[in-house]
């Protein structure tokens, strides 16, 4: 049996997919442990997992207000925030706990998620073996491709935290996608696994008595950003008022038309096989789990990856984007009618659910960390 | 007003939709990221548009620059590039 240590950043989820891939680790009778932010970890694992800290609640209140900035900000101000501001700075304030962890711990292979820096390098240091765990399928072609001069200025970043770049491992990258999503061709490493759904920890409570007959939509537009948030939100509010559909909307409570089940928070994955379609702005575990219960999107993106993510969605055919700082109910409820009426839609989620089946989810994963200790 | 930047305009108005730039005036100031708050989508399809017309090539105009100028990419910088190319 063998030690399989992850290191993780405060985000959810960044560790909804190695609470899976881990939980499935564990049934084979294998220790896991992760390290991160305990309060952020401890309703996404089981209660005995074994969770080292590396970020404290002060610091992750820092990243939560550095967050909202972040929300504010747009085009390559966001990129520049994102690296100076949050990811290196992460990386350097996990660094201390995850060397404890390791030296603890003592794991075969570190999987370090790949906005968790601290990983790669103290692995490095402790000459052990480390994988990636790529929260999103969105960087695997590098989105500055494009901007050479954009692109030094990350590597030099990360020479300067890790004396390399680290973005990806060169023995294993857990994409939780397929192929049927991202074209390209990448290297032996890079392995598509699918969304990793299984041994998943969903505490959320859900009001399932009040979920009516006929169809059902999820809207999950993740943390609300400002006024365009609010004016996005207004438009959905208003495009789904006199459809015939319920609608569930992750959003603090406000007035609403009686169709809407508007709630905090929702056990996501409870909920898929109970829906029809999902509107999100593009979040990459949102849309994968839709997918992977063959439901078709309609995927209004904000930032960072979600542009990928919704074009990938596109290209399947799978759903419909929208322009989130500029659609009005109108295009909100024409997007929704087309992927609930027009059957190419659901049938193209259905091939997506096809190929994520194939790719193994977290059973794929654990073989494949499994191949890694073994040499 | 220069006629490089009327038609630049035109074109931004036309890919961002004239609802959304009411009360925002298209000037050489103007910048993509802070005042337009240009969408990927959107900005390549401004990209195609200024292929189509000036047979200008926008991404390979951006690939020259560092973080900090794109940043500061304003519309007088396009049109004073178009200029220099037609």
């Amino acid at each position: 049996m063998s030690r399989f240590l992850f290191v993780v950043p405060p985000l959810t989820g960044h560790v909804n997919p190695t609470a899976s891939v881990g939980g499935e680790l564990l049934a084979r009778g294998h220790e896991v442990a992760w390290v991160g932010h305990p309060g952020t970890l401890a309703p996404l694992l089981p209660d005995d997992a074994v969770v080292f800290p590396a970020i404290d609640d002060l610091l992750e209140a820092d990243i939560r207000t550095k967050r909202e900035r972040w929300l504010a900000l747009r085009g390559m101000a966001v990129v520049k925030f994102f690296w100076e501001e949050f990811l290196i700075p992460l990386g350097h304030a996990m660094v201390p706990g995850v060397a404890d962890a390791v030296r603890e711990f003592a794991p075969d292979v570190v999987v370090a998620d790949q906005q968790a820096l601290a990983g790669p390098l103290v692995a490095g240091h402790a000459g052990l073996p480390w994988v990636t765990s790529a929260s999103t399928s969105a960087e695997l072609i590098n989105p500055l491709r494009t901007m050479p001069k954009v692109d030094a200025w990350v590597r030099d970043l990360l020479h300067g935290f890790a004396g390399g770049d680290i973005r990806f491992s060169d023995r294993l990258v857990l994409v939780y996608s397929s192929a049927a999503l991202v074209a390209g061709e990448f290297g032996e490493e890079v392995a598509f696994v699918g969304p990793a759904l299984t041994h998943r920890v969903e505490r959320v409570e859900f009001p399932w008595h009040r979920l009516t007959g006929g169809r059902r939509v999820l809207v999950s537009l993740g943390t609300l950003n400002g006024p365009a948030g609010e004016r996005f939100l207004n438009q959905v509010l208003e495009a789904v008022a006199d459809l015939d559909v319920q609608v569930i909307m992750v959003a603090e409570p406000r007035p609403c038309p009686p169709n809407v089940l508007m709630l905090p928070s929702v056990p996501q994955l409870a909920l898929m096989p109970h829906l029809d379609a999902v509107i999100t702005h593009g979040g990459h575990n949102t849309v994968c789990e839709a997918l992977a219960h063959g439901l078709p999107l309609v995927v209004a993106p904000i930032r960072d990856d979600q542009p990928t993510v919704a074009a990938q969605v596109v290209a399947a055919g799978a759903g419909v984007r929208l322009t989130y700082s500029r659609a009005r109910a109108a295009d909100v409820r024409s997007a929704l009618e087309s992927v609930l009426d027009e059957p190419e839609y659901a049938a193209a989620a259905e091939l997506v659910r096809e190929s994520f089946l194939a790719a193994g989810g977290a059973t794929a994963a654990a073989d494949r960390l499994e191949k890694v200790v073994a040499g | 007003m220069d006629e490089v930047l009327r038609q630049v305009a035109e074109m931004i108005t036309e890919v961002v939709g004239p609802d959304f730039l009411l009360g925002v005036e298209i000037t050489r100031d103007t910048t993509f990221s802070d005042d337009l708050g240009l969408e990927s989508i959107e900005f390549v399809a401004l990209a195609d548009k200024l292929n189509a017309h000036y047979g200008v090539d926008l991404v390979a105009f951006l690939a020259d620059m560092d973080i900090d100028e794109i940043m500061a990419m304003s519309v007088g910088r396009l049109v004073d590039h178009i200029t220099a190319r037609v």
